[in-house]
């Protein structure tokens, strides 16, 4: 049996649990159907409420 | 983006999809398809010398269609993996024709054709859905006029306006605008290849094609072919640049838009649509009015809504600044219509709900703040998977275990779940991280006890 993750989508929410997980020691499998992650986010100019760079 | 490209203990399936799973929390089958990039990721440098020299014009997703790619493609610059991918719809070597220009061009030996879809099975514990959501389609609303009238977009699409990386630089020029300019373009390209036809033949006759044409108009040169060759391509000229010049004057006029207007609770809180409220759209138009302002200080933005739901940490001081620095006003009201002015300038006619009076107001844009929409494939993805939908098709949880679907060992987090902006999608993310890493521990107790 394996203890391993698999990640449904690369967005912010995608991108944040596989990144956790992967500090615990889990290994994680990421599938992301577009070409790059990334997700809503990296299309974002800047976001609130501080204005920072979206990537 | 850049830490999870470099995780060790992350693999990175992107252009892949799952197809099928069974099993159960502890012990899931999964079945995953890597769709043929065309491209070896491994080779790929990344350096976009292929795309440079691919003919193949194609409308940019990521731009939300403002831009142009081409048919071999970085989805965007900063990307992970920075690999580039063949759109299979698009290129022409891939439909029958002859091309492989990029693959001639690629000094890293990195294109391939012949490349197929790879299946991929694994082994894992637990599963999270963390798919996101999709932009609502604003043209269902028809009185809203999106796509009939050029200044009329849609929040997305005016992120990339903003964005410095996007296709105007990061300059609110006006979609109508943008259309006038790439015509003047191609209208330039024509005037340049029928000029180089009527130059030769004034060098040839040593005289200006304007001053021939009087004279051929007026009867002269009935019989001579050579004049009359001379005479149409003449014609076939004006026929560029008598509107390249109309064009021309009419885009001299040209600015960025500086009066905005923002429509908020498109297709959400209307019972036709989306009865819920997004949550993040208030606060999008707030931040898009407050950015505008700080790239073109003369820019004044009207939001109209119900209301402003600032609910979040410190978002109400936010609001509060955009009204005070920002030239932003919000304007209490329900908006009926949206019509052409002159000057492809979108008018809204809304009711200002305060005077109870209906009133109109021309703008130079106006921005739709569209509802957070369950993404297309949901019904086939929460198949796969065996969770259940809630009544809007998002992944259904219970409020006392917001990030468990209903089939254990699988989890949620982010949009895929509920409407919600980035800090609140962190937050479900992390919480969904947890109660998956406990399924794999559980994995790994019970390895323990097979063992013992
Ligand atoms: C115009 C606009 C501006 C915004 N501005 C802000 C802001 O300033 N601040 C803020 O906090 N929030 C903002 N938001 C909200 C923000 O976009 C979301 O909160 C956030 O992107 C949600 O992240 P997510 O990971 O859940 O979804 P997404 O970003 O949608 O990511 C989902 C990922 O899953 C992939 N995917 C989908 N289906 C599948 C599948 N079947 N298999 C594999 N992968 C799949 C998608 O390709 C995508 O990469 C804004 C939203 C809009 C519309
Ligand atoms: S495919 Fe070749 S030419 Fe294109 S980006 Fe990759 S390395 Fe460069
Ligand atoms: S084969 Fe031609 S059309 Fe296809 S990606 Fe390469 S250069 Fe573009």
């Amino acid at each position: 049996m394996s203890k391993d993750i698999l990640v449904i989508g690369g967005g912010i929410a995608g991108m944040q649990s596989s990144l956790d997980l992967a500090d615990m020691g889990i290994k994680v499998h990421l599938v992301e159907k577009l070409p790059s992650i990334g997700g809503k986010m990296a299309q974002l100019d800047k976001t609130f409420p501080t204005n920072d760079c979206a990537i | 983006m850049l830490d999870v490209g470099r995780h060790p203990n992350i693999e990175l399936l992107a252009y892949s999809e799952v197809e099928k799973v069974e099993g159960e929390a502890g012990n899931f089958k999964v079945t995953i398809r890597r769709k043929a990039r065309y491209v070896d990721e491994d080779k790929c440098t990344g350096c976009g010398a292929c795309a440079e020299k691919c003919p193949t014009v194609v409308s940019d997703a990521f731009n939300e269609g403002l831009g142009e790619r081409r048919a071999i493609y970085s989805y965007f610059a900063q990307g992970i993996p920075s690999t580039h991918t063949i759109d299979a719809d698009h290129c022409r070597q891939l439909n029958g024709k002859k091309c492989g220009i990029c693959a001639k061009t690629c000094q890293a030996d990195a294109i391939n054709f012949d490349q197929e879809d790879r299946i991929l099975e694994l082994d894992v514990a637990g599963i999270i859905i963390a798919a996101g959501y999709d932009v609502f389609d604003p043209s269902l609303i028809p009185e809203y006029r999106y796509r009939e009238i050029a200044n009329v977009v849609t929040a997305i699409e005016f992120e990339r306006l903003l964005s410095a990386s996007g296709p105007t630089g990061g300059h609110m020029d006006r979609p109508s605008d943008r259309a006038v300019e790439a015509e003047i373009a191609g209208l330039e390209k024509k005037a340049k290849k029928s000029q180089k036809a009527i130059s030769k033949l004034e060098e040839k006759f040593n005289e200006p094609s304007a001053q021939f044409y009087k004279k051929y108009q007026a009867g002269e040169y009935k019989d001579d072919e050579d004049r009359k060759k001379w005479a149409d391509k003449y014609t076939a000229h004006l026929a560029v640049t008598e509107p390249l010049e109309e064009l021309k004057k009419q885009a001299e006029g040209f600015t960025v838009a500086k009066r905005l207007a923002f429509i908020q609770c498109v297709g959400s809180r209307d019972f036709r649509f989306y009865p819920f409220c997004s949550g993040y759209c208030c606060m999008h138009s707030i931040k898009e009015a407050i950015i505008s302002h700080e790239h073109e200080p003369e820019t004044t933005s009207s939001i109209f809504g119900m209301d402003i739901r600032a609910v979040g940490k410190g978002f109400e001081e936010y609001k509060i600044r955009g009204g005070n620095n920002s030239n932003i006003t919000y304007v209490r009201s329900r908006v009926a219509e949206i019509t052409e002015g002159p000057d492809n300038n979108p008018v809204v006619i809304y009711e200002d709900t305060r005077e109870r009076k209906v009133k109109r107001q021309e703008f130079d844009m106006v921005v739709l703040a569209t509802a957070c929409a369950p993404i297309k494939g949901i019904a086939e993805l929460a198949k796969t998977l065996g969770v259940e939908l809630d009544k809007y098709n998002f992944i259904k949880t219970s409020s006392l275990s917001p990030v468990d679907s209903t089939t254990p060992g699988i989890f949620v987090c982010g949009c895929a779940e509920s409407p919600m902006d980035v800090p609140e999608s962190v937050a479900q993310a992390s919480s969904a991280a947890e109660r998956a890493a406990e399924t794999s521990f559980q994995t790994d107790l019970e390895k323990e006890k097979a063992v013992a």
